[in-house]
């Protein structure tokens, strides 16, 4: 550095910073290519394919004519994702609370935290093998075991995020509270969590976000069906895998409901992931 | 914010607790401990089934049989999967090749060159990336990406056809196709976890290379890119991660095609594709569906490699006095992810 | 702070809601259907298999419908339908080849012996997309297996201008497409390539799955065509309903008297009539003799247990399993075959299979509609 110090900014070094700032520019552009793209079809052809019709009632599975809609999937999917959060979110942040109020840097806290670290980098489709072996041999298919299939891959995307979250609550507030003579577990319940409240949500929305749009999970666990089901116990329909069905099809229409699902499930997320972010605006951490 | 009602209740002081209140304590301590032993339980048995359900597979063929014998062949009960982790590694390459750079320079001109009041418009539409499933990816690149860079991928085949790998009749579905789909899919996680990177460079260290007169490029090269290198290899190692595993996306772009490529535009296949299409007829077979489980065992093995090399080289950087944060690029992405 | 409170809480509610809706009716799978009398059974039955038969299974459902059954057939590939059938996913598998010996065994196991039934006859047909090229290209056995085995490269190579003088021939790549499930229908293509060339019956050989020299591999029928209609000379092999519906062009086959034979009702129709039947029916209609029969004829059967409820089947679902594939044999469901270009049974067999129904018991008794 000590070279160019305060030398006149040579040609030379204006027209590399030019071209660099220039490349930058252009890879951010290349960046959003995509981007634009992917939204641009999903919406010009899902716009297409959307009707009432298309939202109340399920797919026929008729190979000709009206192939119908995708009742079945929306529902689905609510009910497996809702499921799936109703498992993951509570043990997630449970096991978040652990390790930061309890745990610590215990072996068993560290223990804890690496083995949920590895579960980040577990491949989604292994997940579903493994739900396939334990739960669904024999028995066969249900939207409850989809739901454990999501829950798995939620959990640790809820654990993690949590951690980051409390970690952040000052510990003069603990400090403070438990001063006066508050229980632990109240101090955790009434102080800790109501500040790290919007920042858990957060962290929930995004997992639940995530376990939405996932297809590989539920191919050995909810199954493929027409119908709208109810009952968690059987198999039941869902959005990515509608869509993952419907685009293996040669068939225009059923390639329209695949295009007419996704952008569903695209808004569906979206508006999860848009939440997500304003309430981590509103962060009072 | 509300720290919850403290007031003694009756004449008892508040240091002289109930017995039922002093139980709670512990208890709640052990329902948290309770759930941590759980999860561990679950994922300690997730890897010992996983670990069972391949040993037949591993058995009849030997660890580096399975993993590197050339020949899957369903029929003939040979189980190799080296085409399909072949394929898994040049697709995830091509991802990174492509990805990380436009990732990386997306991070460096949204946080030092662009105006500020583009700043959070720009943020927010990379992450948008992030937020389109996968499948619906797998949709577009099969419907829109493929046919319509067919031609394209004829092009470069022929004219570059002197560069080794590159050539051949083009059939729309190729590692490069399935590749490009990756780079996309992990732009916006090595993005976001570069962009915290860069943004947690001391000004100091910037407004010292501007003061000592260096261009804005400079600046970077000299002030940003040093300090931030280990974050940006954790960020693209954990991009990798992503690539090694995805499944959907890739299975509808990438031929489906158990052979060991010759060229860039040749179909493939990967270990997770192999498991998505064959699973639902294998579990009758016990050695087919073994050497599925064994597939899925190969791939998350090199996913953990992968994840705990990024680890160690963000580790590493630090004891040579880098900065202190990101420490863990999954603590990284959790920050991230919830705007911290 | 308020309003994000208000968010939790509205998230707490839909979670809440959620549930309470998953909890709240399993009516969707045995309500009756009312109007159509009391003798008639309802309910709802679940098969796995045959992308090739999928379509006229779904056609059958549909027809069902009025009457309160419900049938939910799932176009996995007739491997993976056998698969879901022994491992109790699915009520009744449809496959497009007979179980194997070793197959059978294994099924036999689980609760009495299977049945097959077979349903209709199912033409698969060559289909090509190579603009200019019109319906009709004549190919033999012997061709067909050197483009799946990659050595015929081009759509004007001279192994297929020879055979077709006049047609004036694109200098393409073809695009070879394949299935990459287990799939009947591939069982059936690759018998006929290799009845043609010793090659590919000493290479790749003949099975549901198979490890393929060259192309790209797609999901079933559907995804055969689906990959074929996207790129502009590829080859790939479809059941007839698929190519007819996807306005496919389709190659006229060399048949073994040695003629060009364009897949119709006639000519697939045709492979039935002079089949040999053992009696457990566990036969194939692929390279069938006769001038104008088209070649590459596969039969399709649905395969249960020969006790319905032994096999995992409710009283209720046996019976309307019955219900089911009596319709399918019935002069309506082999009618409405004929409209999706499926070749009916002929009369001969066509007894035989209503024999394999008639043995079909729950528990040891025979079924109320028998």
């Amino acid at each position: 550095m000590s070279v160019t110090t305060l030398a006149p900014i040579s040609a030379r070094r204006r027209r590399i910073d030019a071209i660099m700032r220039g490349s930058l520019a252009v890879a951010t552009i290349l960046a959003l290519i995509p981007l634009v793209l992917v939204l641009y079809y999903v919406i010009k052809k899902g716009i297409g394919a959307w009707s009432v019709d298309f939202f109340t009632t399920d797919p026929t599975g008729n190979f000709l004519g009206d192939p119908g809609g995708i009742k079945s999937a929306i529902l689905g999917t609510l009910e497996i994702v809702a499921l799936a959060s109703l498992i993951s979110i509570p043990i997630g942040i449970g096991v978040a609370l652990y390790l930061v109020e309890y745990g610590k840097q215990s072996w068993l806290a560290n223990a804890i935290r690496y083995f949920v670290d590895v579960m980040t980098g577990v491949p989604s489709i292994v997940f579903g093998l493994f739900v396939y072996v334990t739960l669904v041999i024999g028995s066969g298919y249900a939207a409850w075991k989809g739901s454990v299939a999501l829950a798995l891959l939620m959990l640790p995307i809820v654990a993690r995020s949590s951690e980051v979250v409390l970690n952040l609550v000052p510990d003069s507030l603990r400090e403070a509270a438990l001063a006066l003579g508050t229980p632990r577990w109240r101090v955790v319940m009434r102080v800790v969590l109501p500040t790290a409240a919007t920042g858990l949500v957060t962290g929930a929305l995004l997992a639940i976000a995530r376990g939405a749009g996932e297809t590989a999970p539920l191919l050995f666990t909810a199954s493929l069906i027409n119908a709208t089901n109810f009952d968690l116990g059987k198999a039941t329909n869902s959005l990515p895998l509608q869509i993952f069905s419907d685009v293996q099809q040669a068939q225009d229409r059923l390639q329209q409901r695949a295009w007419g699902a996704a952008l569903t499930l695209v808004v569906l997320i979206l508006v999860l992931t848009l939440v997500a972010r304003l309430v981590a605006r509103r962060r009072t951490v | 914010m509300e720290a919850g009602t403290l007031t003694p209740r009756g004449d008892r002081s508040i240091l002289q607790r109930s017995p039922r209140e002093r139980a709670a304590d512990p208890l709640f301590r052990a329902l948290l401990l309770g759930l941590g032993l759980a999860v561990l339980v679950i994922i300690v048995y997730f890897f010992i089934k996983l670990i069972s359900e391949s040993t037949d597979a591993f058995s009849k063929f030997g660890f580096l049989g399975f993993t590197f014998g050339a020949d899957w062949d369903v029929s003939r009960a040979q189980f190799g999967a080296w085409p399909l982790l072949f394929g898994t590694i040049v697709t995830s390459a091509i991802a990174l090749i492509i990805g990380v750079p436009i990732a990386v320079a997306t991070a460096l001109f949204v946080t030092e060159l662009c105006p500020r009041r583009f700043r959070t418009p720009l943020t927010i539409l990379v992450d948008l990336l992030a937020a389109v499933p996968s499948v619906v990816y797998g949709l577009w690149g099969f419907l829109f990406l493929a046919p319509k860079l067919r031609g394209l991928q004829q092009f470069l085949a022929d004219t570059f056809s002197f560069l080794p790998f590159v050539g051949g009749p083009v059939a729309g579905p190729s590692y490069f196709i399935a590749g490009l789909i990756l780079a996309i899919m992990i732009l916006p996680i090595v993005s976001a976890i570069s962009r915290e990177v860069v943004q947690r460079v001391p000004v100091e260290n910037k407004e010292a290379a501007l003061a000592l007169g260096a261009t804005r490029w400079e600046m970077i090269r000299m002030a940003i890119l040093p300090y931030s290198r280990a974050g940006i290899t954790g960020a693209s190692m954990l991009g990798l991660g992503r690539a090694l595993g995805e499944t959907i996306a890739v299975t509808l772009v990438i031929g489906n095609s158990a052979t060991i490529g010759k060229q860039l535009f040749d179909q493939g296949y990967t270990l997770a594709a192999v498991i998505a299409n064959e699973f639902g007829e294998a579990a009758n077979n016990p050695l087919h569906s073994s050497a599925l489980f064994a597939a899925g065992l190969v791939l998350f093995v090199l996913t953990l490699v992968v994840n705990a090399a990024a680890r160690a080289v963000v580790q590493r950087s630090e004891r040579l006095g880098k900065p202190a944060k990101p420490a863990d690029p999954v603590v990284a992405e959790a920050s991230a992810a919830v705007g911290v | 702070m308020r309003s994000t409170r208000w968010l939790a809480g509205m998230t707490a509610a839909a979670l809440a809601l959620g549930v309470a809706a998953c909890g709240d009716s399993d009516n969707s799978s045995t309500s009756s259907a009312g109007s159509s009398g009391a003798s008639k059974v309802s309910g709802s039955i679940t098969g796995a298999g045959s992308t090739l038969a999928a379509p006229i299974y779904q056609q059958w459902g549909s027809n069902l419908k009025g009457q309160g059954i419900t049938l939910n057939f799932q176009p996995v590939g007739s491997g993976a339908g056998v698969t879901a059938w022994e491992q109790g996913t699915a009520d009744f598998a449809g496959s497009d080849p007979a179980l194997g010996d070793d197959e059978l065994a294994a099924a036999s196991k689980k609760g009495g012996d299977p049945v097959h039934i077979p349903t209709v006859f199912g033409g698969i047909t060559v289909s090509y997309n190579v603009s200019g090229v019109k319906e009709g290209l004549k190919l033999d056995g012997k061709t067909a297996a050197d483009i799946y085995l990659g050595k015929v490269k081009k759509w004007n190579d001279p192994e297929i201008a020879g055979q077709n003088p006049g047609t004036s021939l694109p200098d393409k790549n073809i695009t070879v497409v394949h299935r990459s499930d287990s799939s009947g229908t591939t069982k059936g293509f690759t018998q006929f390539l290799a009845d043609y060339s010793p090659e590919w019956k000493s290479g790749p050989g003949v099975d549901k799955t198979i490890k393929w020299p060259t192309g790209t591999g797609a999901k079933g029928n559907n995804g055969v065509a689906a990959a074929v209609k996207q790129s502009d000379g590829a080859i790939g092999y479809v059941e007839q309903a698929y190519a007819l519906e996807n306005n496919f062009t389709f190659a006229a086959v060399k048949n073994k008297d040695g003629k060009y034979v364009l897949p119709t009702l006639e000519s697939t129709s045709a492979a039935g009539d002079s089949l040999e039947l053992p009696d457990d029916l566990r036969f194939t209609a692929i390279n069938a003799p006769g001038a104008n029969t088209y070649p590459i004829v596969s039969q399709t059967f649905i395969i249960v247990h020969t006790d319905l409820c032994a096999g995992g089947m409710s009283d209720q679902k046996a019976n309307v399993f019955k219900a089911f594939i009596d319709y399918g044999l019935s002069s309506d469901g082999q009618n409405a075959a004929k409209e999706l270009s499926y070749a009916p049974l002929p009369t001969q067999l066509l007894d035989k299979a209503k024999a394999q129904v008639a043995k079909l018991k729950c528990n040891g008794s025979a079924l109320a509609g028998a």
